[in-house]
């Protein structure tokens, strides 16, 4: 449990939640957690709470919208969206 | 219709009530099946209407907006939410703690954490957290460079935290003497 690793690992964390950590700094994230219990616990949490922002905004569509929507787009061209 | 909830969850966000969010979908729709020849084939669909409803919402609600648009951040620290939680506790009462924020925070508390943050910082959290669009293509969407992107969703999401933690709080998720500021 390194401070130095421990830090990197950290400024890291939400470009490799995101994905967005290139081939080795994510390869040097996942050894470092292997390692360090600590970063690891942080990690985990973030990545649950990822999980529950993203469950949590989703919203049902009101049925008669999708009706409406539908009528609308109806009159528009024929596009295959 | 393809995203049909994803656009329309992302306009409830936006707008904040049902009847706006609905006429920005709409008008997203209909915006896009009128451009459609302007949409290249094989490029990404989702990003495309995204960008057509992150214009529309721009302009159509921006003028109306008179919310401040910089967040007061004061000592909030990187992964404030979990440091709260986890702090003078053993890892074991500390974990058991994480669960029970992450199950008892109720769709309204992380939409109004949401909702509360300035627009150009609740574009991008949206963007990232709701439909997990990459970096790239959020400064696309939003017309910003992508270390914008970067920073925005770093300070939208360190808020957020806040809030959700104030949530927490006020909802008895966390043990008794852990509100201290």
């Amino acid at each position: 449990m390194s401070g130095r690793e421990c830090d990197d690992a950290l400024t890291n964390l939400y470009r490799y939640l995101d994905r967005e950590a290139d081939v080795i700094s994510a390869e040097q994230i996942r050894a470092h957690l292997d390692d360090c219990s600590g970063c690891l616990r942080s990690f985990d949490f973030e990545s649950r709470l990822k999980i529950v922002i993203r469950e949590r905004l989703s919203e049902d569509v009101p049925a008669e919208f999708i009706q409406r929507l539908r009528q609308a787009v109806a009159r528009e061209s024929t596009a295959p969206l | 219709m393809q995203f049909t909830r994803q656009l329309y969850s992302a306009a409830m966000r936006m707008t904040r009530n049902p009847s706006d969010a609905e006429d920005l979908v709409q008008e997203t729709y209909l915006k896009a099946y009128r451009a459609y020849h302007t949409f290249e084939e094989g490029t990404n669909l989702k990003a495309w209407l995204y960008r057509i409803l992150t214009n529309t919402y721009i302009n159509k609600y921006r003028k109306e907006s008179r919310r401040p648009s910089e967040v007061d951040l004061g000592s909030v620290e990187d992964l404030y939410l979990y440091r709260r939680i986890g702090s003078e506790e053993s890892a074991e009462v500390a974990r058991t703690t994480e669960d029970r924020v992450l199950d008892g925070l109720v769709e309204s508390d992380i939409k109004k954490a949401v909702e509360d943050l300035p627009e150009n910082f609740r574009l991008p959290v949206l963007l990232a957290d709701l439909e997990g669009f990459s970096y790239k293509e959020i400064a696309e969407i939003l017309d910003v460079p992508i270390g914008t992107v970067m920073s925005r969703l770093h300070r939208g999401r360190k808020a957020m935290q806040k809030s959700l933690w104030e949530y927490a709080v006020k909802r008895g998720l966390v043990p008794e003497g852990a509100e201290r500021p």
